[in-house]
């Protein structure tokens, strides 16, 4: 009796990992959409509203959802309430917001570069970075695609199959 | 006898989950981890089957050779 308590409680925790492991390739390609949009609405801002950045940083905070809305929202309080250039405060939000989200090293540092170049030019300038940093993030989500189209069935039938087979070997 | 059937299950359990592994594995393109499963489940039976076929010698030995 006991025995088959174990097994299903491993059963049951390996499955789970690879439903997790799975969520988050899941996750992955769609943070990288709403980061793109995310640029696209700072865009907006800049070119068409004239926004300050803090107040459109806030702005993005209210429009965006859950790990990328934490973001804008420390980004525009740094901005706003301690002395600081906007470069620092970039990389200080994304390194804090970093683990929360599925993103990988390559986005991050898309990201620090785009942070790099904010608040410098003149709007026209600025246009062309956002451009570029969309053309660069269009690149990763295309590989984050194909990375979820590949791994996602196998990660999951491979947690189930793993604790199938430990259980075997324990039995 | 209860003892060489429930060893006979579990070779074909092993068998069938690692072919499993195996076909998943070789499907998204990575074959090596593939084998390396598949080697790894064969070592693991043949080391199970290989003390099994010690259990076997030692007692013909004890039946024939050394009987006084």
């Amino acid at each position: 009796m006991m025995k088959i308590i174990g097994a299903a409680f491993i059963i049951i925790s390996t499955t789970w990992a690879g439903y997790e492991a799975s969520r988050h390739l899941n996750d992955r390609p769609r943070q990288l959409r709403q980061l793109k949009s995310a640029l696209q609405s700072l865009e907006a801002e800049i070119m068409y509203g004239h926004t300050p950045l803090h107040e459109a940083a806030r702005r993005l905070s209210e429009q965006l959802s859950k790990p990328l809305s934490a973001f804008f929202d420390t980004f525009a309080k740094k901005l706003t309430f301690s002395e600081t250039t906007v470069k620092d405060a970039w990389e200080q939000s994304l390194k804090e917001i970093w683990k929360q989200t599925a993103l990988k090293q390559g986005e991050f540092e898309i990201m620090k570069q785009f942070g790099e170049t904010l608040g410098r030019h003149d709007r026209l300038s600025q246009q062309k970075q956002i451009m570029l940093t969309l053309a660069h993030l269009e690149r990763e989500e295309m590989d984050a695609y194909d990375k979820q189209a590949k791994y996602e069935k196998m990660v999951k039938s491979l947690g189930f199959l793993s604790g199938l087979l430990l259980i075997i070997l324990l039995m | 006898m209860g003892l060489e059937v429930d060893i006979i299950f579990k070779i074909a359990g092993v068998g069938i989950v690692v072919a499993f592994l195996h076909t998943i594995l070789d499907q998204v393109g990575k074959k090596e981890y593939a084998q390396w499963v598949t080697l790894f489940g064969f070592i693991y039976i043949l080391f199970m089957v290989a003390s099994i076929v010690d259990d076997l010698f030692q007692k013909i030995k004890s039946v024939f050779l050394f009987q006084g």
